[in-house]
């Protein structure tokens, strides 16, 4: 627990890690119910992005980053938009919005609403999660890559 | 547990981050993006400028994993599991 309070250590799992802990979620979709029926698409395509999303956030460490437990948090309550901020945080980061250049305020709280769980964060925290965040997302899209590829090329 | 000792403590103002592990932030966050990742040291990258760029790294990032969820739909849909399990094999490898 200790371990994501000092440290900017932003290093992530290999690719494997991440490959098998997607295929799980996909097979476990596969096993709930078949994704073979063409008038539910939609439902479909969304059930992948949450396996996606959820099984990228267990990769990456599960409750031990603040994104991946924001993330894993918005999923199990079975809600895909990003939460709104509390009032609170917004008071904080208005107070501290003076000591830095408003331009720098402005962008980082554009990223606030990419990263999941920003909201709450700290500036210098925001960053560190979103350096983690960025490498686990594009180790992500890699590894659908290569699903896609792997399956369409058979 | 550890978010919320982290947050009281930011807010009892002990923990005020100096500008210096701001910019090393800034330059961590700067070598992701493939868009500055090459920039040379000399000329340097403004902060919100990195920010800017990250903001739309992540939205491409988001919109290839909408892209890839669809293919990958349409692909399973078609696909029986034992070609999904090769597939598998394949990749824990």
């Amino acid at each position: 627990m200790a371990s994501s309070d000092k440290t900017t250590n932003t290093d992530i799992p290999k690719k494997d890690v991440f490959a098998l802990h997607f295929l799980q979620s996909l097979s476990n979709l596969k096993a709930q119910n078949p994704l073979d029926s063409p008038d539910k698409a939609n439902v479909c395509v969304k059930k992948i992005k949450l396996a996606a999303y959820v099984s990228m956030a267990r990769s990456a460490g599960g409750t031990s980053r603040l994104w991946s437990r924001a993330l894993l948090r918005r999923a199990a309550k079975g809600n895909n938009k990003i939460p709104r901020r509390k009032k609170k945080v917004t008071w904080h980061r208005k107070r501290r919005s003076n000591r830095r250049a408003p331009v720098v305020e402005e962008a980082a709280e554009r990223l606030r609403n990419l990263v999941p769980g920003g909201g709450a964060m700290e500036t210098s925290k925001l960053m560190e999660e979103t350096a983690h965040y960025i490498k686990c997302l594009s180790m992500q899209v890699k590894v659908m890559q290569c699903i896609v590829n792997g399956l369409s090329t058979k | 547990m550890s978010g919320r000792r982290s947050r009281s403590r930011q807010s009892s103002g002990t923990s005020r981050i100096s500008e210096d592990q701001i910019n090393d932030l800034i330059i961590k966050l700067q070598q992701l993006l493939p868009e500055l990742r090459d920039s040379r040291r000399s000329d340097k990258v403004s902060a919100a400028r990195v920010l800017q760029e990250t903001c739309n790294y992540i939205r491409n990032l988001h919109r290839e994993v909408d892209d890839l969820s669809e293919r990958l739909s349409e692909l399973l849909a078609n696909t029986d599991t034992a070609q999904a399990a090769l597939i598998r094999s394949l990749l824990t490898q």
